[in-house]
């Protein structure tokens, strides 16, 4: 039996303000295993993204706990890290590709810049070398390299997508967080994205959650999925298992959205 | 010299001034700010800039630091730009000496403590003397980070890896490293200090020198420091290694050297005129005094 990557146990996020308190997500619990992809998938609100940005500690979360094998040794729960090692956590072990490319590149510095980024964090210092590993990256995330230093701020939005997904190829992350991947993207570029981040999938391996309020983009890219609704894990198991055969009701309702 | 002997001895334009302008728990204060910067090599301490009889940005920083620290049996020295006879410069070494009783001098050599403005002397200092730096923008992360409570958490946590990218981002549009006065140092292995704006020239100067640096900006109130013999270099990368400016084949027109930075002025006929940009080094050469330019 292999033992998960991550770990995650209770986690909850409340936001509360005057006269109003959401419960974001609440009392959920998975596991994420080497070398897999775990869906989550669930209708908008239903807490999908509150459980990335706890994960990339975006926002901190009200209770709960997480651990990652290669964080002292998967003993202490990440969410009590310092800054420094949370930024450790951010820049070497894991990575976000955003729904909004906005928020996780930086427009205003060169294509291959953003993918240099992760790697002068881990301390790079021969620009041949950092040009040479960011268009590595750039070319299997098929952003022709001819425009590396051209700004992103200039490219579509699938392209602007690739360049986030080399970015958090950078420093060979040991976890792959991906929210909406294609929510924001043209329908003719979606299906070239996907197939993407399939095919890096399988040839590096990468260990990834992916978020989708689309069945679809489930069923093609995760081998388990957590069902969540109103911020519950309502269910979960392998993506084909629950497809052919699922047990909930709201899950059922899904399935028969995306057959029909 | 007390003041009362000052009044005395020059007259009543400083009544009602105590000693070196500042009132002592100012000083105090000033001190404080300098002893802790220098036990943290590069980092910025806030402090209470004061209201100075010049406006801000015309060197209160360091003129603070200086008139904290200096005594009457100093020997000062202002420089601007390398020029000590810039009105600038006279006004401060004049207010300094006439509020402490502290000697003028021109001479690098016989300074205890120069004040200075974009540059470190051609002359070697050594232990015992004491260059304060007016500081215009202490933050050289400014570029990169808006927000001063990211930058001081960046500091914090030594996360320099946007510095990094603005130099990466250089060197991909314009094929060095193009920071000109100012270059960013790496102090003590820890710190980012923006250098004040000193040419490249000055840089190497600021490593494991024998003289204690005390940085000032008035206006932004903050105290940095770097003291002896404390590894100081600047950013760079393995493959764009850091340089100097050069002056090849260049000389001063003044004096002749051909080891000193010139500043190269236009002239009215149309031809360019390069000097010494550190007038009391020019003046040695000129006078066939040796000094020591080595650092
Ligand atoms: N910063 C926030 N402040 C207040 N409520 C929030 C915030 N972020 C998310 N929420 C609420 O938490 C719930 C879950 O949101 P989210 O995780 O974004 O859902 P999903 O990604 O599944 O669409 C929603 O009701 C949303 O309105
Ligand atoms: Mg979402």
């Amino acid at each position: 039996m292999v033992a998960p990557l991550l770990r995650v146990r209770d986690l909850n996020k409340i936001y509360s303000g005057k006269g109003h308190r959401i419960v974001a997500c609440e009392d959920v619990s998975f596991d994420v295993y080497p070398g897999e992809v775990l869906g989550i998938v669930g209708e908008s609100g239903s807490g999908k993204s509150t459980v990335l940005q706890c994960l990339f500690q975006d926002v901190i979360p009200t209770s709960g706990s997480a651990f990652l094998t290669s964080f002292h040794g998967g003993e202490r729960n990440m969410w009590d890290a310092d800054r420094r090692e949370r930024r450790e956590l951010r820049t070497h072990r894991m990575s976000m590709v955003y729904q909004n490319p906005r928020q996780g590149l930086n427009l205003m510095v060169t294509a291959g810049g953003n993918v240099a980024e992760r790697l002068l964090a881990a301390d790079w210092r021969r620009v041949s070398d950092i040009r040479a590993k960011a268009s590595d990256y750039l070319v299997r995330t098929e952003v022709p390299i001819e425009r590396m230093d051209d700004f992103p701020a200039f490219f579509s939005g699938g392209m602007q997508q690739r360049v986030q997904i080399a970015k958090a190829l950078a420093n060979n992350p040991e976890l792959v967080l991906l929210d909406e991947l294609t929510t924001g993207l043209d329908v003719s570029v979606q299906a070239g994205v996907l197939d993407l981040v399939r095919d890096i999938q399988s040839r590096y391996g990468v260990t990834a959650i992916v978020v989708s309020h689309d069945l679809g983009v489930i069923r093609l890219l995760a081998d388990r999925t957590l069902v969540m609704k109103d911020g519950h894990v309502v269910e979960s198991g392998l993506t084909d298992q629950i497809l052919e055969d699922p047990q909930h009701p709201y899950t059922q309702l899904l399935v028969n959205c995306v057959t029909n | 010299m007390g003041v009362r002997a000052l009044i005395e001895e020059r007259g009543a334009a400083f009544e009602g001034y105590t000693f070196g302008f500042l009132d002592d728990m100012a000083k105090r204060e000033i001190r404080r700010a300098i002893l802790k910067g220098v036990a943290i090599p590069g980092h910025q301490v806030p402090f209470g800039s004061r209201e100075m009889p010049i406006a801000r940005g015309w060197g209160t920083g360091g003129l603070q630091i200086t008139l904290a620290c200096v005594g009457a049996d100093d020997t000062i020295k202002v420089i601007d730009q390398g020029d000590d006879a810039s009105v600038n410069a006279v006004n401060l070494r004049r207010l300094i000496a006439k509020t402490t009783g502290a000697r003028e001098t021109l001479t690098t050599g016989d300074a205890t403590l120069i004040q200075t403005r974009h540059r470190i002397p051609e002359e070697r200092m050594t232990a015992g003397q004491m260059l304060i730096l007016q500081v215009p923008i202490p933050e050289p992360l400014r570029h990169v980070e808006r927000s001063v409570a990211a930058a001081r958490a960046m500091h914090a946590e030594a996360d320099y890896a946007r510095m990094w990218l603005a130099l990466y981002e250089d060197v991909v549009r314009n094929g060095e490293v193009t920071a000109g006065a100012g270059y960013p140092v790496m102090v003590n292995h820890r710190f980012v200090m923006a250098p004040s704006p000193i040419p490249r020239w000055d840089i190497p100067k600021l490593d494991q020198a024998e003289t204690l640096f005390l940085f000032g900006a008035g206006r932004e109130k903050r105290i940095y420091a770097v003291p002896p013999y404390t590894d100081v270099k600047p950013l760079e990368f393995e493959d764009y290694p850091f340089s100097i400016e050069g002056f090849p084949g260049m000389s001063c027109r003044r004096c002749g050297a051909t080891d000193s930075y010139l500043v190269t002025s236009p002239q009215a006929d149309g031809s360019t005129l390069s000097v010494c940009s550190d007038a009391s080094y020019c003046d040695d050469v000129l006078g066939g005094r040796k000094v020591v330019n080595q650092w």
